[in-house]
């Protein structure tokens, strides 16, 4: 595995996480917004106010998901610097075990290349188990930011029956919409950050 | 990596350094094993550019379930960056450094290894049947710095000071010690901060009988070249940067 290509494929998921959140929170301030618009449209913007609850739900979904991930990368980050600590060691113990060749208990070290060959493994099989498992999780954070695309489509029909408030909620659907994508987009780039790093060895 | 027995008794200490394989980029070090029956201790292990052939040469002469003990002067990189290692290689191991720098000697990695924490006025270590004592040397150079007394043996390591900038492959004792002046002056004027820590690390050194003054860094002094280079060091002003 490459060490640096690692650390850096795990800072930028850090940096994609940390915008998904802010989009995120975006997506539940514009739910609040189209709720009080809603409100105001009364009868004509009867088709409106569940949406409005539902895009407030997914955006909540969302955040805890992101929350939960950011956790597992913090964590990945842990598992990438063991690793690379173990790879780094364990080259160092062959160079000692080559130069020690002729020394009178160069058979001490047999033990210590053992565990350190251990170790070395062990933490690979974590990094990459741990790598799986984010991918999975960065999976799921699609799901609600693909339902908000195709709410977001919905709205806008419903925005068109509200009369004098259909820029207003055209607006939050607009912005819905966007958001989503750029979640969606975000998303995609950690997911195919990750998948580099699983693969190469 | 050359190895140096400079006593032979009811133990050993061996001084291992002028590694033809280093980097000329990173300083020469001079790291010294002391051997009783059944335990090693390494003092100033070195940097972690140093660990494979230091690690290699020690073999030669002891098994690494004997290398019990490790000893850090103080917290530099030349001293102990190669603790990580060491703490792959000896999970058993303690390392003997001052309390002061514990969370910072940590950054180079001590998960199994114990920190046995120095106190400021020092202590002993003890391998077998042989007790070595730790002798504050506060300030020279490092805020809280050690050297180590071995009054059996009588050497003293220590440490930075007496330290000198070498040509690589030089001899391991001073021989002509008005020549080796011109290589210590630098170092000791620039490294050292305080007259005043110079002068209590004087006092208490002068009191110890002194066969062999071993430092981190050149070539060890022995016999009369041990007070020549206490009474240089004392006339010198130290803690001068131009
Ligand atoms: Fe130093
Ligand atoms: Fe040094």
């Amino acid at each position: 595995m490459q060490g640096k290509s690692q650390f850096v494929a795990v800072a930028s998921i850090a940096a994609e996480l940390s915008d998904v959140m802010d989009v995120a929170k975006e997506i539940s301030l514009a739910a609040a917004n189209a709720k009080a618009i809603a409100f105001r449209a009364g009868e004509k913007a009867k088709g409106f106010q569940p949406i409005t609850d539902f895009i407030n739900e997914l955006a909540k979904e969302t955040i805890g998901l992101v929350d939960a991930i950011n956790e597992q990368a913090i964590q990945l980050y842990q598992l990438a610097v063991n690793e690379y600590k173990m790879t780094a060691a364990s080259n160092t113990f062959d160079q000692v075990n080559r130069l020690a060749m002729n020394a009178a208990y160069a058979s001490s070290l047999d033990s210590p290349l053992e565990r350190v060959g251990q170790n070395k493994l062990e933490c690979r099989k974590q990094f990459q188990n741990h790598v799986e498992h984010l991918l999975e999780q960065l999976g799921d954070v699609m799901h609600p930011a693909r339902a908000a695309r195709v709410i977001a489509a919905n709205s806008r029909i419903e925005a068109s029956q509200a009369g004098e408030y259909l820029q207003s909620l055209q607006a939050v659907a607009e912005s819905v919409d966007n958001a989503a994508s750029v979640i969606h987009g975000n998303v995609q780039r950690c997911r195919s950050a990750l998948s580099i790093i699983s693969f190469s060895d | 990596m050359k190895m140096t027995k400079i006593y032979e008794g009811s133990h050993q200490w061996l001084m291992f350094g002028r590694d033809e394989n280093k980097p000329n980029d990173i300083i020469d070090t001079n790291q010294y094993l002391v051997r009783t029956a059944s335990r090693c201790l390494l003092i100033d292990p070195g940097g972690v550019e140093l660990f494979a052939p230091m690690l290699a040469a020690v073999l030669h002469y002891a098994p690494v379930e004997e290398i019990t003990d490790l000893f850090a002067s103080h917290q530099d990189p030349d001293i102990i960056s190669s603790l990580g290692l060491w703490d792959q290689a000896l999970p058993n191991a303690k390392l003997h450094a001052s309390g002061l720098w514990e969370g910072f000697i940590r950054h180079f990695g001590c998960e199994s290894i114990e920190y046995v924490p120095i106190q400021d006025n020092g202590g002993v270590i003890t391998l077998d049947n042989t007790e070595l004592q730790v002798i504050p040397a506060h300030y020279l150079h490092s805020s809280a710095n050690f050297n180590i007394y071995d009054p059996k043996a009588k050497i003293l390591m220590s440490g930075d000071i007496g330290a000198a900038l070498e040509e690589p492959g030089a001899p391991i004792f001073v021989d002509k010690f008005e020549d080796h002046v011109d290589k210590m002056r630098f170092f000791h004027q620039r490294w050292m901060p305080s007259n005043k820590a110079k002068r209590a690390w004087i006092d208490r050194v002068r009191d110890l009988d002194i066969d062999i003054l071993a430092p981190q860094h050149g070539r060890m002094f022995k016999g009369d070249d041990v007070n020549r280079f206490l009474d240089w060091f004392d006339a010198l002003q130290v803690g001068i940067a131009e």
